[in-house]
């Protein structure tokens, strides 16, 4: 699975948009959409939002935890604790990058933004390198990580598994029925 | 000799503040419990120096460029003045001190400080000090006697103190306070003063008084008190010259006395009322700064202070009544001048209004002023058309209109209802004027807001639909204050000043020639103060109390009088709806009147300035039409109204937007109402009344809410519904009477839901055995529901209840055959207008469908459903992506009538909501939709859903029938005033009934009229006439085939009637086969609505009932 698709996925995520046309509901596989009355906020899919906002037909409202005073209260539970704190959204990263390079005009404060969500994106991913490490190195069998986002997963998912295989292989390999010490 | 009371200022934040000047009077130094001192060059200065010298600070001195300051962390620091430098710390104490002072050299600082101690310190060797020890509870206050001989304190224990310095002990000591455990606790700060240069009294606030005593007896000479005081005196400061004596007070009175005269020569009130904790006199005079504990900053100008003020003071007894005519004379003039040059000049607005957005924008809440006397009073009653302003000095009812009685009587009080002032004219949907960055208007087409900053003075507009229009931006080159926005035209209008006139601009950009705007001029002295679109027209209200229509393209029409001061106006359609003063209201009410205005062919006042309702103490926050037409308006308590077309002309509470608020602080600030879908779209403020432009306030919608009692019940609950649903719908009556066409399937929603509730509210009431009740409800039902309700009740064994209601129902029918019979001949013409005469006939016409819809449900396969109906199933059968509904056994084959292609992805939940694709319909402006119909629109379906019905009525059956026929079944013997073939094949259908007892029969038979045969021609051959003409509306359709049949030869057509006569029966058993197949599928069918269930099982029970009756 590669970031885009991750980033695919979270195009499914809905987010408020003020329209500026004006259309009946629209009937969708996915459900139903709409109607769109200019000037009144309604839910819609990223992707919707996005293409709506390329064509100038409305201005998207930002998430509600896409503000700096949370997204700094996030960053510093983030870097006091040291599991996973719970994230606002399960693809906050995903919606950032997207939010902001499509409309950063709508959204206050967009580099704080982006600033503050690529900081609790290092902290974390350092985080799961950190614990994968540890895992290895003591040699568990599992660890369980509560709060991880499909992106972060991503991130380490196919070097972890490939490389845990491959220690496998060379374990087993190298000294077939005698304990080693790493 | 009035003084000037100065608007406060915001300075430190809530909590207590303390104030002094500096030795030349130049600056004003405060501070706060915001840890800083801030010093200003003046009130207006907006950026004061700020020094920070601790946490808190709970009290400030200041003499020869020495500034001391008791801090939080239990010092008494000194700062150079005014570097504001560290210049080391004077003393500490255990706890921190509550009063630091100078001695009038300023060689000396006293400090009295919680631990119970009071400190004397040299400032130039903090090593000399000397500690006052015998108070046994926080020092208040301290206060240095001018000839530094000795030392007034105050303490939480109860007792004023003096103190020798010398000798470090008590000379005298008074228990005249209330004790208290805290400074926190204490009721007042207790600040002693003692007369500047003799030193010869000494000034103590005690309770609501101020006690004087004498130095060389150490005895209380003298009480100086007023009526006005109601709290607790905080504060005492001698003037410079030792004269006056002026007092804060816990109640936010300001108060100054001739010591001499004990007389009490000024008063002032807090223009807020809140707690003054610190005053300074000016080292000249003349001028008197104070605090309060909500770290606000207030100047008092023109304070008398030199001895001759005392000799004018005591010569005016003499003068009195020359005094009056004076007084006279001036108010008068002033009233003159301010209707003359027009005082909203937004510069004089007091500063004070930007920060206090929070709280009434016109100080309509209470007066603020002490307003001395009943002449002062009277003379403002008779001018309620000026508009007064919150700076101008007003009038005070000084020691010149007062006779000096006795030494210390004060003058009387006038207590009666005070007068409010009238609140200002406003553009609804419009933030403050003086606000640099504004919304001008914020209404359904677009926003306008107005730049008004150092760089730029600028207005944007702004659509909501970019359809509508582009983005505008404009240069403000004159000045424009107020706007409107609608469709058509973009209004401006500004103020006029000394050399040009007021003018009012329209960018009619919807023009079609190439001028796309035009300017008028108003005549001079004439300013205009609110302004509004309409459709085709623009009005203005003018301060000449005119109001001039102008129309969209610039021509001069109408022009009337109003008979108070606008307040605002607003225009939607043809309606002009004006607001103004209909007189002076009292105690913070507002007394307003309104007036609507037809400006249509037909030209007429629906609205005669009647008074308009507002909430006590109230004013009005925004006036407006729903996007449906309906007048609207909504107070500053947050009140919404709507008029009540129905019952009146009256204003019935709808909504209030600060039971949805989560602070007291917060508002909903509303920028327009829909009654289709019942949507309030405000926009929520945080703590204030108004949004800021940036960052771009979003949209939020609340719903609407009667008041009405008991709503947690689900009595309660449903008249709440029902009445909302009532009154939301009243304007479907008002836009088919002046012609515009409707949306009458949401208005057939509407009623359908509205007998629901009629009907879920007699099953209750039913449960309850509050059969009185039941029939009550029942007269307010169709006559089709109430015989559901008639079922209802036979089957809960209510033969009583069943009884009445059959009469009423025969009452209701007979009723509706009268109504019919005068209906007959003006065609269709009175059908919409008469639809919404009362709501118990309101829809009537509605059962049929109603029940169709029912039908339509338990028998999905029911042959009978008509052509849309059936497309809708066919639909359901198709989608592979439906939710719910059941699998139609047969799809029918007929092809879509409505909608030339059908999204497959659209999912149609209930089979009857889906037949209504504009389920919420965009209404933005229905404006938008509204078009004006040259036909009345009553032929397009007032009866049937689909707007099917009515056309079908010059051939098959009319509609009416159908209702006659379910009179007919239930009383068997009534009404054969109808066709006897109708009777008959009625009475055929009943008989078989009690037997199999399908169990919605009964129901069903009403919508189960024999068919003429050219509907069942027509069902036939609907598809070919589809398929030649695809895009054929039902109605096309409909005659087309009416046209087709006629070609047909006499005897097919003979034919087709045949087959119509034979259809029936056949049919009939059917139904009854599928009987027990339905019913398994009904009761497997858990997402069915609960009403419907027992209705359907109970027919069973009830059809039987009412054979045996």
């Amino acid at each position: 699975m590669d970031p885009a698709e991750v980033e695919f996925l979270a195009e499914k995520e809905m987010v408020k948009i003020i329209p500026n046309f004006s259309l009946d509901k629209i009937y969708l596989i996915g459900g139903d959409l709409g109607p769109f009355n200019p000037g009144l906020p309604v839910e819609v899919p990223v992707w919707l939002a996005l293409n709506l906002k390329q064509r100038q037909k409305c201005r998207i409202v930002p998430p509600e935890w896409m503000d700096t005073d949370k997204l700094e209260e996030i960053r510093e539970q983030e870097r006091k604790l040291d599991t996973f704190t719970p994230i606002p959204s399960l693809y906050y990263m995903e919606l950032t990058k997207l939010l902001l390079n499509h409309s950063a005009d709508n959204i206050p404060k967009a580099d704080e933004i982006r600033t503050l969500v690529k900081d609790i994106w290092d902290t974390r991913v350092a985080k799961l390198r950190l614990s994968a490490d540890s895992f290895i190195s003591q040699q568990e069998a599992h660890a369980q990580l509560d709060n991880l986002t499909l992106m972060e997963i991503n991130t380490t998912r196919s070097f972890l598994l490939d490389s845990l295989n491959y220690m496998y292989k060379l374990r087993s390999n190298l000294q077939p029925g005698r304990s080693q010490d790493y | 000799m009035p003084c000037e009371r100065k608007p406060m200022r915001y300075g430190h934040s809530e909590g207590h503040t303390d104030v002094c000047f500096d030795d030349e009077g130049k600056c004003v130094v405060t501070c706060g419990s915001d840890g800083d001192v801030r010093i200003w060059e003046s009130l207006d200065d907006d950026d004061p120096k700020s020094i920070n010298v601790g946490e808190k600070v709970y009290s400030v001195g200041l003499k020869n460029g020495k500034l001391v300051t008791a801090v939080s962390n239990n010092t008494i620091q000194i700062h150079t003045f005014p570097e504001g430098d560290p210049d080391g710390i004077l003393t500490r104490f255990t706890t921190n001190a509550n009063h630091v002072t100078f001695n009038s050299s300023g060689s000396r600082v006293a400090a009295g400080s919680s631990d119970f101690i009071v400190k004397i310190v040299e400032v130039v060797d903090s090593s000399q000090q000397k500690t006052l020890r015998g108070h046994d509870a926080p020092i208040l206050s301290v206060a240095l006697d001018p000839s530094d001989e000795f030392l007034a304190s105050s303490s939480c224990d109860g007792s004023v103190a003096v103190w020798s310095i010398e000798s470090q002990t008590q000379v005298a000591q008074w228990q005249i306070l209330q004790k208290s455990s805290d400074v926190s606790n204490a009721k007042s700060l207790c600040r002693l003063a003692w007369q500047p240069r003799s030193g010869k009294l000494l000034a103590v606030p005690v309770d609501l008084t101020i006690q004087l005593y004498d130095r060389n007896t150490w005895t209380h000479v003298s009480t100086l008190s007023d009526d006005l005081i109601s709290q607790v005196v905080n504060v005492v400061v001698w003037s410079p010259c030792g004269k006056f004596l002026a007092a804060g007070t816990v109640g936010g009175n300001l108060l100054v006395w001739d010591v001499e005269a004990k007389l009490c020569i000024e008063r002032q009130k807090h223009e807020k009322g809140f707690t003054v904790c610190g005053m300074a006199w000016h080292p000249s005079g003349g001028r008197i700064a104070y605090t309060d504990t909500e770290g606000c900053l207030g100047l008092l100008e023109g304070v008398p202070s030199s001895s001759s003020t005392v000799q004018s003071t005591k010569a005016a007894a003499a003068k009195e009544t020359h005094d009056y005519d004076d007084l006279f004379d001036e108010d008068d003039d002033r009233g003159l001048d301010e209707g003359m040059s027009d005082s909203r000049s937004p510069v004089k607005k007091p500063i004070m209004e930007e920060d206090d957005d929070d709280d009434d924008l016109m100080p309509a809440t209470g007066r603020p002023r002490n307003r001395g006397s009943f002449l002062d009073d009277d003379d403002n009653s008779q001018d309620p058309s000026c508009v007064k302003l919150d700076g101008v000095p007003e009038e005070d009812g000084s020691s010149a209109i007062l006779p000096a009685v006795g030494p210390a009587v004060s003058r009387p009080v006038y207590e009666g209802p005070m007068p409010t002032q009238p609140q200002r004219a406003f553009q609804p949907g419009s933030t403050p004027v003086h606000l640099m960055h504004r919304f001008m208007v914020w209404n359904s087409v677009g926003i306008v807001r107005g730049y008004n900053d150092d760089q730029d003075n600028a207005i944007d507009v702004e659509f909501h639909d970019t359809a509508i229009h582009h983005a505008m931006h404009l240069t403000n080159t004159l000045g424009h204050t107020m706007a409107d926005l609608s469709q058509e035209a973009v209004l401006l209008a500004c103020e006029g000043t000394e050399e040009l006139a007021s003018k009012i601009q329209c960018l009619h950009f919807s023009c079609w020639d190439t001028h796309k705007d035009w300017i008028v001029d108003l005549p001079k002295g004439e300013d205009v103060r609110t302004l509004c679109l309409g459709q085709g027209w623009a009005a203005v209200a003018t301060s000449a109390l005119m109001v001039r229509l102008f129309s969209v393209g610039g021509v001069q029409k109408e022009i009337f009088s109003l008979p108070g001061a606008v307040v605002c106006m607003a225009g939607h359609g043809e309606q002009l709806l004006i607001v103004y003063h209909r007189g002076t209201g009292f105690d913070g009410d507002q007394a307003l009147g309104i007036q609507l205005l037809q400006l249509g062919h037909k030209r007429r006042q629906v609205i005669h300035g009647e008074p308009l309702p507002l909430s006590r103490k109230s004013y009005l926050a925004w006036m407006g039409f729903t996007a449906e037409g309906t007048p609207c308006c909504i107070d500053s308590e947050g009140v919404v109204r709507m008029l009540n077309r129905t019952l009146g002309n009256m204003w019935t509470p709808v909504c209030n937007t600060r039971d949805s608020c989560k602070s007291k602080s917060d508002h909903y600030w509303v920028v327009g109402v829909h009654e289709n879908p019942q949507q309030l779209r405000c926009i929520p403020c945080k703590g204030a009344r108004y949004p800021p432009t940036l960052p771009r306030p979003a949209v939020a919608v609340l719903p609407f809410n009667l008041p009405y009692c008991q709503t947690t019940t689900e009595k309660g609950q449903m008249e709440e519904q029902y009445w909302r649903s009532v009154l939301f719908q009243n304007h479907y009556g008002f836009l088919s009477s002046s012609g515009y066409e409707i949306d009458s399937e949401g208005q057939s929603r509407a009623e359908k839901e509205q007998q629901e509730l009629l009907m879920k509210m007699f099953a209750l009431s039913c449960k309850l055995e509050r059969e009185f009740r039941c029939v009550e409800l029942a007269e307010i039902m169709t006559h089709s529901v109430v015989t559901l309700a008639i079922r209802y009740a036979s089957r809960s064994r209510r033969m009583a209840l069943a009884q009445r209601l059959s009469e009423l129902a025969l009452e209701k029918a007979s009723q509706i055959q009268e109504e019919e019979q005068e209906e007959e001949e003006p065609a269709y013409q009175s059908h919409s207008s008469r639809e919404y005469r009362g709501s118990n006939q309101m829809s009537r016409r509605l059962a049929p469908v109603e029940n169709g819809c029912e039908e339509e449900e338990e028998y999905p396969q029911e042959e009978q459903m008509d052509a849309e109906e059936s497309t809708e199933t066919r639909k359901l059968s198709l989608n592979p992506f439906k939710k719910g509904g059941k699998s139609p056994e047969r799809p029918s084959p007929k092809p879509m009538s409505r909608e030339g292609r059908v999204n497959p992805f659209k999912v149609s939940g209930a089979g009857k909501s889906s037949s209504s694709p504009a389920g919420q319909p965009r209404t933005t402006n229905v404006l938008d939709s509204m078009t004006m119909s040259n036909r009345k629109p009553a032929p397009l379906g007032s009866t049937s859903k689909q707007g099917k019905a009515p056309v079908l009525k010059p051939l098959a059956p009319k509609p009416k029938s159908k209702t006659q026929a379910t009179l007919l079944q239930m009383s068997a013997s009534k009404g054969n005033s109808k066709k006897l073939e109708d009777s008959q094949s009625e009475a055929e259908k009943v008989k078989p009934a009690p037997a199999a007892t399908p169990p919605a029969s009964a129901e069903n038979i009403e919508n189960r009229k024999p068919k003429t045969g050219f509907q069942l021609w027509l069902e036939e051959n609907r598809k070919s006439i589809l398929a030649d003409n695809p895009d054929f509306e039902e109605m096309d359709v409909i005659k087309e085939g009416m046209g087709r049949f006629r070609t047909l030869s006499a005897e097919e057509r003979l034919n087709w009637t045949e087959r119509a006569k034979g259809d029936s029966d056949p049919k009939k058993r059917k139904r009854e086969d599928e009987e027990g197949q339905v019913d398994e599928q009904t009761e497997s069918d858990e997402g069915r609505t609960k009403k419907k269930k027992p209705l359907d099982t109970s027919a069973k029970l009830s059809a039987f009932a009412f054979n045996k009756e």
